[in-house]
C-alpha cells in the first residue's frame, strides 16, 4: 500500500513526462498491483471521454469561410487609417507598452505572493472513506469516521 | 529628472526577471506533528501544542499529547511518509504550490483514503489519521513554512 501511495500520483501522466526510472518502476508496480491497474484504467477512460467530447465540439465548427474572412481582414489592413498611424509610431508605442506590461506582471506576482486578504481558503476533496471537515480560521480539521466497535 | 522609455523598460524587465527564480521555487518546507487526542483523563494540552489550542477547541477531546515532530521539505509530486503509532504510515504529497497557497495530498495507505487540502500560509491542517477507538484518536498537523 505504501508503494500505491507513491505511484498513484504518477498514473495518468503523458508518455515521456515521467523520468525513465520512475516510468519503469511504475510499469513494474502496475504489473503486480490490481488496485492501481483499476485506478489507471479509470483515469484513461476519463481522459478518453474528455478528448472525444472536445473533438466532437470542434467538429461542429464550420471552418469553410475562414480563409475568406482572413483575406478580407488583410485587405482592410492595407488601407491607410488608424493602423497606418499606429504603424508609423510603433517605436514610441513599444516604449510605453513594455514598461506598462512589466509593471502589470510585477503587480500580479506580488498579489500572488500575498495570497489574497488572509481570509480562510480551504478546499478539501477526499476519496475512499467518508470524512468530516471542520473549518477554523487557523486551518481545516479533517476527521475520519469513528472505527466500528467489534 | 526623467527616464527614457527604453531605459525604464529595461530596468523593469530586469527587476521582473530577477524575481522569476523566487516565483518558480517548487519546494515547500512543512512541519509535521503527530498528536493524540483523548476524551479521558484530566483536561490538559501538551505545552508544545499551545499554538493549536484554538484550532483544536471544536473537538471533543480534552487531553492532547504530541507524539512526534519533524520537518520535511516537500517537492512537487514526491511523497513523504510519516510513521504513525502502531506501524501505519501516512503519505504527504505536495500537489500544487502557488505563492502562499499550497495544496497537499494526505494519503492513508492502510485505509485507502486520500484527501487534498488547500490552505494558505499561516494555516495548519489537522488531519485524522487513526480513527477514534476507546476514546482516543490520532491526528497529524501539517504546517506550511513553519
Amino acid at each position: 500500500m505504501k508503494a500505491c501511495a507513491r505511484f498513484r500520483p504518477m498514473i495518468g501522466h503523458r508518455p515521456g513526462e515521467l523520468p525513465a526510472g520512475d516510468a519503469r518502476e511504475l510499469a513494474d508496480h502496475l504489473a503486480g498491483c490490481e488496485a492501481c491497474r483499476a485506478f489507471a484504467a479509470d483515469v484513461e477512460a476519463t481522459t478518453g471521454l474528455v478528448a472525444e467530447a472536445l473533438l466532437a465540439r470542434a467538429a461542429q465548427r464550420d471552418f469553410a469561410p475562414f480563409v475568406d474572412q482572413v483575406m478580407a481582414r488583410v485587405e482592410a489592413a492595407r488601407a491607410p487609417g488608424v493602423l497606418g498611424w499606429l504603424s508609423a509610431r510603433r517605436r514610441a508605442l513599444v516604449g510605453l507598452l513594455v514598461p506598462a506590461l512589466a509593471a502589470l506582471a510585477l503587480i500580479v506576482y506580488v498579489l500572488q505572493q500575498d495570497g489574497g486578504t488572509g481570509a480562510a481558503l480551504v478546499q478539501v476533496t477526499a476519496e475512499g472513506e467518508a470524512t468530516t471537515v471542520i473549518e477554523t480560521p487557523d486551518g481545516p480539521i479533517v476527521l475520519l469516521a469513528p472505527e466500528e466497535s467489534t | 529628472m526623467s527616464l527614457a522609455p527604453g531605459r525604464a523598460a529595461a530596468a523593469i524587465l530586469g527587476l521582473t526577471l530577477a524575481l522569476v527564480p523566487f516565483a518558480a521555487r517548487a519546494e515547500v518546507p512543512v512541519g509535521v506533528r503527530v498528536i493524540k487526542g483523548s476524551r479521558h483523563g484530566p483536561a490538559q494540552v501538551d505545552p508544545r501544542l499551545s499554538d493549536l489550542k484554538r484550532q483544536l477547541s471544536p473537538l471533543a477531546y480534552v487531553r492532547w499529547d504530541q507524539l512526534s515532530e519533524r520537518k520535511v521539505v516537500l517537492v512537487h509530486g514526491k511523497t513523504e511518509f510519516v510513521e504513525l503509532p502502531g506501524g501505519d504510515t501516512v503519505g504527504v504529497t505536495l500537489e500544487e504550490h502557488r505563492g502562499n497557497v499550497v495544496t497537499l495530498e494526505v494519503a492513508l495507505t492502510q485505509r485507502n483514503t486520500q484527501s487534498r487540502v488547500t490552505v494558505q500560509k499561516g494555516q495548519r491542517i489537522v488531519h485524522g489519521v487513526v480513527p477514534e477507538k476507546n476514546g482516543e484518536a490520532v491526528f497529524i498537523v501539517l504546517t506550511g513554512w513553519p
